[in-house]
């Protein structure tokens, strides 16, 4: 499927045109990432699995400017192209780990970003500290992260992500390191959330049925060298209600995102068994 | 640590000094050691009441010039580990003459700097400086390292600038590893100005140690040793309580 195909005529909010990135020199060096193509709408919820090592996270690190991408390749911001270095500071990133600041408070650690972006520390507060509630956090703001349980650190973190307040959202696996259960709760959080707050979101996650649940559009990574393999609209009406994973259009989904990553995953499988091979070889 | 818990690990350690000192009183009265091998606690304590107004000059003056040193020590071992972390070409360049520097022992030069700086309170500062900047410039580098690259990424996505990277993440990140550089710096910098003041002082507890040597005085001697290690306790208490106080978190890992 064409990546472009959502037939919407408006200016995608991102767009990634031939995005490449080999880190190591050399022809035997396998690129990270080939010819990234992909687009992504104003207001959109659109998540990404793909099998471990596709390089979900160095197209985060590109998206976000951390990472320039190799030469040939252009980056898209309302139409607009943008050089790799001037991302930095445009985009709100959330890293799989949390890295609160462990000398800082809860309600300290939420301003960070905003903080860092110049808005005034006492603004800062009192902005957050009306977010408080929203993000699950009331009578925590004078806690230390140490004090806290991992479902709390990450809706911290999350908190950070919202306040620092940029159009496009990019999380990294959120929710990666939680229970089954509280993992459920923090989708279902996240969703009204996004809902109160509409950005455009790219959430990278291990997880098929976070994905459709919380997508409106799942985008399938291909094993290294990694690029958009399959592009899949998801149709479920908003708000969704827990029980969505099991109607039928759900399950249809899911069994097209399985057989899609299983064959991914093999492919990586065997590509790492062959470097393991080799090295052992040579 | 709160209050209950601090005041619960230092009571057996407060109970423990009079039952030392009352050991050691009972041993010297009852095997008769003589006052001029070792004199009886009890001794000690009334010389140093008697000549209390020297005494606490000794201290003051000593204490003094480490802590001047200590703090001049600590804000050049800062700025020195900041600037080596920022700039690979400065460490390369002068980290292995800070090693180095700590290679020649301070006896080495001590008469140079009495004779360059005087018998004052500068040179003993100087000699404490130096004994006291390079734990804390070493640690100040270790702990910048120490914060993980994605966390110094992080921030950058947030827009911050490299001062604002420093100031908000690294120099904090790195204050557990400075304080304990500070702490050991702390006794170095005693030693520095005690030995300072061997090399020429007309006082300070060097001084006291000194002269008590030369006269034969073992009481007198006794009396310097006790007051030197209190006031080294005192240093590393007064250290130990700021650390609880500004870089009290648990580092993460």
């Amino acid at each position: 499927m064409h990546p472009e195909s959502g037939g919407s005529v408006a200016t995608p909010k991102i767009r990634l045109q031939h995005v490449s990135k080999r880190f190591a020199s050399g022809p035997a060096a396998v690129p990270t990432l080939h010819n990234v193509d992909l687009s992504i709408h104003e207001g959109d919820f659109v998540t990404l699995i793909g099998p471990s090592g596709c390089g979900k996270s160095t197209l985060f690190n590109i998206l976000v400017g951390l990472v320039p991408p190799d030469e040939g390749g252009a980056l898209f911001i309302d139409g607009k192209q943008e050089r790799p270095d001037h991302l930095l500071g445009r985009v709100a990133f959330m890293p799989q780990r949390d890295m609160l600041l462990p000398w800082r408070t809860v309600l300290d650690n939420a301003i960070l970003a905003a903080e860092i972006d110049g808005v005034a520390r006492a603004e800062a507060r009192e902005r957050a500290r009306r977010s408080l509630d929203r993000f699950g956090l009331n009578g925590f703001e004078h806690y230390y992260p140490g004090q806290l349980s991992g479902g709390m650190r990450q809706r911290v973190a999350l908190m950070r992500t919202f306040m620092f307040d940029r159009e496009i959202m990019l999380l990294d696996e959120p929710f990666g390191a939680l229970d089954a259960l509280t993992r459920a709760l923090m989708q279902r959080w996240l969703l009204e959330v996004w809902e109160g707050a509409r950005r455009t979101v790219l959430f990278i996650t291990h997880d098929i049925e976070e994905a459709i649940f919380l997508g409106d559009r799942v985008l399938v990574m291909s094993a290294r060298p990694g690029h958009i393999k399959l592009d899949i609209p998801v149709r479920l009406p908003r708000p969704r209600s827990p029980d969505v994973v099991t109607s039928p259009e759900f399950v249809a989904i899911k069994r097209d995102l399985l057989s899609a990553v299983e064959d991914e995953s093999m492919k990586a499988f065997a590509a790492m068994n062959r470097a393991v091979v080799e090295q052992a070889g040579g | 640590m709160d209050a209950p818990a601090v005041r619960a690990r230092l009571l057996p350690q407060l109970l423990a000094l009079p039952a030392l000192l009352l050991l050691w009183e009972a041993s010297v009265r009852g095997l008769a050691v003589s006052p001029d091998k070792l004199p009886a606690p009890s001794t000690v304590l009334a010389t140093i009441w008697a000549a209390h107004t020297i005494f606490a000059q000794a201290v003051g003056t000593t204490l003094y010039e480490a802590v001047l040193g200590l703090v001049a020590g600590t804000l050049f071992g800062v700025a020195s580990g900041v600037l080596f972390s920022r700039f690979r070409l400065l460490e390369r360049m002068f980290l292995p003459y800070f090693v180095a520097s700590q290679a020649v022992p301070i006896i080495a030069f001590g008469a140079i700097i009495i004779l360059w700086f005087g018998n004052g309170v500068v040179s003993k500062a100087l000699i404490a400086f130096y004994l006291s900047f390079f734990p804390v410039a070493v640690n100040t580098l270790v702990g910048i390292h120490g914060v993980p690259a994605e966390q110094v990424g992080l921030l950058r996505t947030f827009g911050a600038s490299p001062l604002t990277i420093l100031l908000r993440l690294q120099l904090p990140a790195a204050l557990p590893a400075i304080f304990t550089a500070v702490r050991l710096g702390a006794s170095l910098a005693l030693v520095g100005a005690i030995v300072g003041e061997w090399f020429g002082a007309t006082r300070g507890l060097g001084v006291v140690l000194l002269t008590a040597m030369y006269e034969y005085r073992m009481t007198y001697l006794w009396a310097g040793i006790l007051l030197t290690g209190l006031t080294g306790v005192a240093l590393f208490v007064v250290i130990a309580a700021l650390q609880r106080r500004i870089a009290w978190w648990q580092v993460e890992t």
